[in-house]
């Protein structure tokens, strides 16, 4: 399969900081690709480029063949590539149904012109809710539906927040830290069920991650950025003995 | 002698009228957490434009050729006024639709260059430009500079018993108001009151889920900004004049004190609160004619009431009166089941009911 995603010689600086300087690299169709890096390397503002809410200030974005850089984040969206944010940022104080209704693209009933005659949309609404009750039930939130999402705890956020994409039919999921502030098993569970969706809908993932050790175990290729450059990339095990990567982290 | 009937009918006329505009700022404060501070000016426009259509319309029909300001036109109006009823109530719609343009189209262009950044700056913008109308409004000739319009001709200026032209006009107002509050009530149930709700609780994150923020905020101070701009006809309607003073910034905060009474997004509680902040204003003005000469002028002691009421509410009850609920859609079918809805319906023997919440667009729980 081929790159789903393609970033060639991205830069981005802001005032004279360059967070990213000419960055290029692949998303494999399929794969759950990790991005690591030391604080303030850039993979943030990386994801921030690709989904659409910064111009890169030179270089291409490519999803699927199409150049994305330069669209709204919304327009980005609508063409099949979600992400989540390092600290989750759901609709707190609607139900998580109501959350996950949100998701889907393109619903009738969101024109304020339509929104009126029931009869137009109540017919995609049920559709929509009986997919998402499914989605529930296969994921095992489906009691949760009449919770306020601030109710829910930090895994179920995250799950809800990872739904969202994929319930809007996403083909790639950006992922900035899924796992950040969760104790090792929960955080595991995050990425046990990251593989299990990849696996039954032939999703794209890719991953910003700081708990190396969950990443490695699921990830099939990485990238490492550093000073918003790409320091090195490979498989898991390749990167984990790169003597750059190492010095990086550590700080030679 | 105090009279109950008027009195009433002028509260409720007043409410009518103050709740048309709370629903409109819950649409958009309530439900989309844009910070409207300058409500007033689009039911100013509102007010501005009926006085300006019906009193010209009549005049031209009519065959005078007064500046419609002038004390000529004033008495030529008091003389014809009641002449033609058809012309009444045609210059009656008329104006409404006029005015819901009018507004509408200004308070989209207002507002479309600030949507793309944060809620404060659309509110600062927005309270600018009241204040900016209002002066404008003060200064320029055609519509009677400070002085305003006299003489807008009543709908119903053709029936002779007062009382019953009085009634006639508040049933006209709630008709609207509840055209209003239905239309009101079925957006915000609907999928696109599910964005707007999504926007006021985390804009980035809306856009993140691909709704276009921009483009569904400008719409909808479209409408609200219009339907501010027909409450505003009716109270030229009602009181049969205008002037740029009545249009304060004082306007602006009461309605939002109305909103924060009854409870953000939730509309029966903005009707609450128009009625309870309604009655505090006629009341206090009946205290002053039923007991004259009392130490302090009860229509200040209104403006001290309504903070001490902001105050409380926000202590004891910050999200409102009524609480917000949860946009009920086909979806809760899905979640909840087809039983406990039909026992609901037979045992309130359903047909009316049903076609009421139909209408409303709600779900039937």
């Amino acid at each position: 399969m081929g790159p789903i995603l393609e970033v060639q010689g991205v830069s981005k600086s802001f005032g004279g900081v360059e967070a990213l300087k000419d960055v290029t690299l692949k998303v494999e169709e399929g794969s759950v690709t990790g991005l690591i890096g030391p604080n303030g390397s850039g993979k943030t503002t990386l994801f921030n480029v690709i989904a659409g809410f910064y111009q890169p200030d030179s270089g291409r974005v490519l999803f699927e063949g199409r150049r994305i850089d330069g669209l709204n984040p919304d327009e980005v969206y609508n063409m099949g590539l979600a992400r989540t944010f390092q600290n989750p940022r759901p609709f707190s104080s609607m139900t998580t149904l109501e959350n996950l209704m949100l998701s889907p693209r393109g619903q009738i009933g969101e024109s304020l012109a339509k929104a009126p005659l029931r009869r137009l949309w109540s017919g995609e609404e049920f559709k929509i809710a009986k997919n998402i009750k499914d989605f529930m039930s296969r994921v095992g939130i489906a009691d949760l539906y009449k919770m306020r999402v601030s109710d829910l705890s930090g895994g179920h956020i995250k799950m809800v927040e990872t739904s969202k994409g994929i319930l809007g039919g996403a083909r790639l999921i950006l992922l900035d830290e899924p796992a950040a502030g969760l104790q090792y098993a929960v955080g595991r569970g995050v990425f046990e069920y990251i593989n299990s969706l990849r696996k039954s809908l032939n999703l794209t993932f890719f991953v910003i991650e700081h708990r190396i050790d969950l990443l490695f175990d699921f990830a099939d290729y990485i990238y490492v950025l550093h000073m918003g450059r790409l320091l090195s990339e490979g498989k898991p095990k390749e990167v984990a003995s790169d003597p750059e990567v190492i010095r990086a982290y550590i700080g030679g | 002698m105090f009279d109950v009937v008027s009195f009433l009918i002028s509260w409720l006329t007043l409410f009518g009228i103050y709740a048309i505009l709370a629903l409109c700022l819950n649409m958009e404060t309530g439900y989309t957490g844009m910070a409207n501070f300058g409500l007033v000016a689009f039911f100013g426009i509102g007010a501005f434009m009926t006085g300006y259509l019906s009193i010209s319309s009549f005049l031209s029909y009519f065959g005078y050729n007064y500046p419609i300001y002038s004390l000529d036109a004033v008495i030529a109006m008091g003389r014809v006024s009641d002449k033609n009823p058809i012309l009444n109530i045609g210059v009656f719609f008329l104006s409404l639709t006029f005015s819901f343009l009018v507004s509408g189209s200004v308070g989209y262009l207002v507002s479309y260059p600030t949507l793309r950044v944060g809620p404060a700056f659309l509110g600062i913008t927005i309270l600018s430009f009241g204040e900016m109308t209002r002066v404008f409004m003060r200064h320029f000739q055609p519509t009677g500079g400070a002085y305003g319009l006299l003489g807008v001709p009543n709908p119903f200026a053709w029936v002779q018993q007062p009382t019953l032209k009085g009634l006639l006009f508040l049933l006209l107002t709630f008709a609207i108001l509840a055209a209003a509050f239905v239309y009101f009530e079925v957006l915000s149930n609907s999928p696109y009151g599910r964005v707007l709700r999504s926007i006021r609780e985390d804009e980035v994150s809306s856009l993140c889920i691909g709704k276009s923020v921009p483009a569904v905020k400008a719409k909808l101070l479209f409408v609200a900004s219009g339907m501010s701009g027909v409450a505003g006809s009716l109270l030229a309607f009602y009181l049969g004049s205008v002037s740029p003073d009545m249009f304060g910034t004082a306007v602006t905060f009461e309605v939002w004190s109305m909103v924060i009474l009854g409870g953000r997004g939730n509309h029966v509680g903005a009707l609450l609160g128009a009625l309870v902040f309604s009655l505090l204003g006629r009341a206090s003005s009946a205290f002053n004619f039923l007991f004259p000469g009392l130490a302090i002028d009860p229509n200040y002691v209104r403006w001290m009431l309504m903070g001490a009421v902001i105050v409380i509410i926000l202590m004891y009850r910050p999200k409102g009166i009524l609480v917000e609920k949860p946009v009920r859609t086909e979806a809760w079918r899905v979640f909840e089941g087809e039983e406990g809805r039909m026992v609901f319906h037979r045992k309130i023997g359903g047909v009316i009911k049903k076609a009421l919440w139909w209408l409303m667009g709600r779900e039937v729980r």
